[in-house]
């Protein structure tokens, strides 16, 4: 479950369009369209030339073989002739004592002469060294060397190696050279077959050492293909091993790639020209071509460090192009959610760090922007509040006058001081130096003097109460708050009752907030003539103009403008039992206590 | 997190561009590093003569060829089967692939053969089998036939009646039991036949020489004579030669030691029952390597036996197996 999660993450998060995705995947190709292709021309180049080589390095070691063996045959072929020449200088061979010591010299001048021996037609020994009796049962003239010579009159012949068995001495393995030669006995001319042996040992050596690779080896055929030297002769004999000679007996020399046996084998010919011999160097490919195999997994690793390589850098490149831009995509969602206050520095390409510097720049203007528009609001705000406080209606001041005047012709002097006094009062905390917030105290005090002044002109028509909670006096508000709810009380619940009113202006804390109520038991209202005047109709309809002017909605919208959404007014009214005013603001004190401030 | 997922994902495709690659790769790889060495240990009855010496050569041809160490090795007398098991020990704690062994006792070297199967090496055995069934194959010489070949000839040298005296070499040695087995099996179809007499001379050519000269004093009109070894061949091929007996007996030789081929020129000598030592060293080898690869063998491999005489001593592929060295 979760792997098919991780496996359909994976695939969502590759996107094709991706600049990291993009410039891996293209280098890559790239690369490895390169590397194949130089790799591959590498390859038939090197590989061609290797072999080449290889065949030519075979060619010369068979060559030095060969040219060993030349040299060594044609020194013997040169002793043959020396013993053949003295044989012919003497007049009676069998017994020529003179003969005897040239022939001995010879002998042992080269310590790989075995014998030297010359034979009648018939086979029987004229003379020979070193002396030795014969074996009995040689066959003699059966063997390859005295046939050979009978048939070929005047040519030197050459034998393989064979076993010698004539002397009654060590048997040895000896390559003979033998020629039918005329020779004097007694002063007559005789036919003969003149045979020199040669102990086989050092051609043996000679092949035995030449290394080619670690399982190749070297043998010699001779010119009908028997076998001079081969290393493993044995086997060939039992049948246990197998020499395809049918080509090598065509060529002379050269060299060409032999199949037969199921693996490939490098043959390279040369012929020993004295005595009719090839020498065949057998090589394995597997060993001797192992350039081609050596190549091919050089440029196999080549090729796979290259796209490592690549791939490392690629991912380093296109990291260093693309996660700056990611880191600024990441910035910019920020500031969408609305965080302004994001500060973006991303190093990295040059134009990325442009970029992330315009951006800088570009929401550092939207901040400045955006501070200008608060001010503004903020300034609009204030004006609005000026405007609406200075809304205060001169007739509160022109019906108050006159009754004022009223009462001083009626000559109720007393009542006319009050009036005056409270009126003065209520302008005074009005204006309050132009300040908008005042303690509640002072409103409480502005909310006292209206009511004084409207008990006197309604006459005691109704009574009323101001109770206020100790720690509620310092508290901050707004003001004018309280007198258009009072205003609101007379004009539309206690004015239109027959009853005594009572109005009671209350003010608390509760929780957190300043509750401020305002109670009267008037002829109430509906809940729509309650929406009406939140919204502010009611005043237009009813506006006798008697009143001080600043309408309920008025107050609604100033508690909304400064103090918040949370705060405001709630009604409750009943019709023909009263209505209740909870105005509800929070509590805020002022920052230095008043009376310090007075001192 | 969604970087690594895209290293993840990249890594995969890396993957898919490579996996050719690989593929093709590998055969070459393998070609290159080459295969391991084969360690086989070669035990012997003797590190002297030139039948051993031309085990060995065999042997050595076969371990170039297929990649081999071959470690020689051969207690100092052939009838010393003490010396020998110690040597299969030895070559046990070694752990060799494979151990080739040439018994010099048939019994006496079983239970050491079949304690180198608790540790996985295979036994080969040559030249003379040994009483243990661990063994993967035997290579040599059929020497129950060849024995039954010696007495084929020597009764058509001598004619259905007649004498017959033996020199045996090791009494116990599965070979040389064998070969007399063999040898008298075909006899016994002959009454007229009657074998006088066998001697065991221990691979010992004095001890040989002395007793066939004994034989001959206390069995003077003995007609054929047959010695099972080389050893035994050369001494008993003396006691004859210098008792003047060559006219007067047949006698079959085992084995081509050089003395006994002048005696077979000088017809002192009639017949030689020569074995094929290069092919069984050879042939040992490659079982011994086809063994270490776990691969199943015949139960026997035989490397053939010849009857060389004065007619075909001198054919060229019986040379290189009469004289295997060049001197």
């Amino acid at each position: 479950m979760t792997w098919a999660r991780a496996i359909s993450r994976l695939f969502r998060s590759f996107h094709f369009r991706k600049i990291q995705v993009l410039i891996s995947m293209s280098s890559i190709t790239i690369t490895l369209l390169a590397v194949v292709l130089v790799s591959m021309l590498l390859f038939n180049r090197f590989s061609k030339a290797a072999e080449d080589n290889a065949y030519l390095n075979l060619g010369q070691i068979i060559e030095q073989v060969n040219a060993n063996l030349e040299l060594y045959v044609s020194g013997m072929q040169d002793i043959f002739n020396v013993a053949q020449e003295q044989i012919n200088a003497a007049s009676d061979i069998p017994d020529d004592r003179q003969l005897g010591e040239q022939l001995g010299t010879i002998l042992n001048t080269r310590k790989d002469l075995v014998s030297i021996a010359l034979f009648t037609k018939g086979g029987n020994l004229v003379r020979g060294v070193p002396v030795l009796p014969m074996r009995q049962n040689t066959k003699l003239t059966e063997q390859l060397w005295f046939e050979s010579a009978i048939q070929n009159p005047g040519t030197l012949q050459f034998t393989p190696p064979h076993i010698q068995n004539l002397f009654k001495s060590d048997y040895r393995w000896v390559v003979s050279m033998s020629k039918n030669i005329t020779y004097r006995d007694d002063s007559r001319v005789k036919q003969g077959v003149l045979v020199m042996d040669i102990n086989f040992r050092t051609i043996d050596e000679l092949s035995q050492r030449v290394g080619l690779g670690k399982k190749g080896y070297v043998y010699i055929i001779d010119s009908v293909g028997n076998i001079v030297y081969h290393p493993q002769q044995q086997l060939i004999y039992a049948g246990l091993k197998y020499e395809n000679l049918e080509p090598v007996l065509n060529y002379a020399y050269g060299s060409y790639l032999d199949e037969s046996d199921g693996e490939q084998r490098l043959i390279t010919i040369q012929t020993v020209k004295p005595a009719g011999w090839k020498i065949v160097g057998v090589a394995y490919a597997d060993e001797f071509l192992t350039t081609k195999k050596e190549l091919s997994g050089f440029l196999y690793g080549f090729l796979l460090a290259a796209v490592f390589v690549v791939l490392i850098i690629n991912l380093y490149v296109s990291a260093k192009i693309s996660q700056p831009i990611r880191r600024l995509e990441r910035s910019v969602q920020m500031v969408e959610k609305g965080d302004f206050g994001t500060h973006v520095y991303v190093s990295g390409a040059y134009e990325v760090e442009q970029l992330s510097k315009r951006f800088n720049l570009m929401l550092r203007r939207i901040r400045e922007l955006m501070d200008q528009i608060i001010q503004e609001q903020e300034a609009k705000r204030k004006s609005e509040l000026d405007v609406l406080q200075s809304q205060i209606n001169p007739h509160f001041l022109y019906n108050t006058l006159n009754s004022v005047t009223r009462m001083a012709e009626l000559g109720r002097n007393e009542e006319v001081v009050t009036t005056i006094t409270s009126l003065s009062r209520f302008f005074r905390i009005s204006l309050s130096k132009g300040n908008h917030i005042i303690p509640l105290e002072d409103e409480l005090e502005h909310v006292r003097h209206y009511l004084i002044i409207q008990t006197i002109r309604f006459k005691n028509k109704f009574r009323y109460e101001i109770h206020a909670e100790a720690e509620t006096m310092d508290c901050l508000t707004l003001k004018l708050i309280l007198q258009p709810l009072v205003e609101n009380a007379i004009h539309h619940g206690i004015e239109k009752s027959a009853e005594e009113g009572f109005i009671g202006v209350y003010a608390g804390i509760s929780g957190e907030h300043l509750e401020i109520v305002i109670k009267d038991n008037g002829v109430g209202m509906t809940p729509e003539s309650v929406n009406k005047l939140v919204s502010g109709k009611l005043r237009s309809e009813g506006g006798s103009g008697s009143g001080s002017g600043v309408g309920v909605n008025n107050v609604q919208e100033r508690i909304l403008l400064y103090y918040g959404k949370a705060y405001g007014l709630y009604f409750e009214s009943e019709p023909e039992e009263g209505t209740t005013v909870t105005i509800k603001l929070p509590v805020v004190k002022p920052e230095i206590p008043r009376k310090e401030g007075d001192q | 997190m969604m970087r690594l997922v895209f290293m993840l994902g990249k890594g995969w495709l890396l993957l898919l561009l490579l996996l050719p690659l690989t593929a093709s790769c590998a055969p070459s790889g393998n070609l290159q590093k080459g295969e391991k060495m084969t360690v086989i240990d070669m035990i012997v009855k003797m590190d002297r003569g030139d039948y051993w010496k031309t085990i060995k050569m065999g042997a050595e041809v076969a371990a170039k060829e297929y990649n081999v160490k071959l470690n020689f090795l051969a207690p100092g007398n052939e009838n010393n089967y003490k010396e020998q098991i110690q040597l299969m020990e030895e070559s046990i704690a070694r752990r060799p692939n494979a151990i080739i062994l040439a018994a010099s006792d048939y019994e006496a070297l079983g239970q050491v053969t079949d304690r180198s199967s608790y540790y996985d090496i295979p036994v080969i055995s040559m030249d003379s089998e040994v009483a243990s069934t661990k063994v993967k194959t035997y290579v040599g010489t059929n020497n129950y036939e060849a024995g039954q070949k010696a007495a084929e000839r020597l009764i058509e040298l001598t004619g259905k009646q007649g004498d017959i005296g033996i020199v045996n070499f090791v009494k116990g040695a599965r070979n040389a039991d064998q070969r007399e087995e063999g040898f008298l099996d075909y006899v016994a179809r002959f009454s007229g036949i009657t074998v006088v007499d066998i001697q065991y001379c221990g691979s010992d050519e004095e001890l040989a020489y002395r007793l066939t000269r004994n034989m001959l004093k206390e069995h003077p009109g003995l007609d054929g004579l047959v010695s099972l070894s080389a050893e035994s061949s050369i001494g008993a091929g003396r006691a004859v030669e210098e008792m003047d007996y060559g006219d007067k007996l047949m006698m079959i030789a085992f084995d081509n030691p050089p003395e006994m081929l002048e005696l077979l020129q000088e017809e002192t000598v009639q017949a030689m029952m020569v074995q094929n030592p290069f092919n069984n060293g050879y042939m040992a080898v490659a079982a011994a390597v086809k063994a270490a690869h776990g691969e199943k063998l015949e139960d026997k491999i035989p490397t053939g036996t010849k009857l060389i005489d004065l007619d075909n001593m001198l054919w060229p592929e019986n040379q290189k197996l009469l004289f295997p060295f060049v001197k």
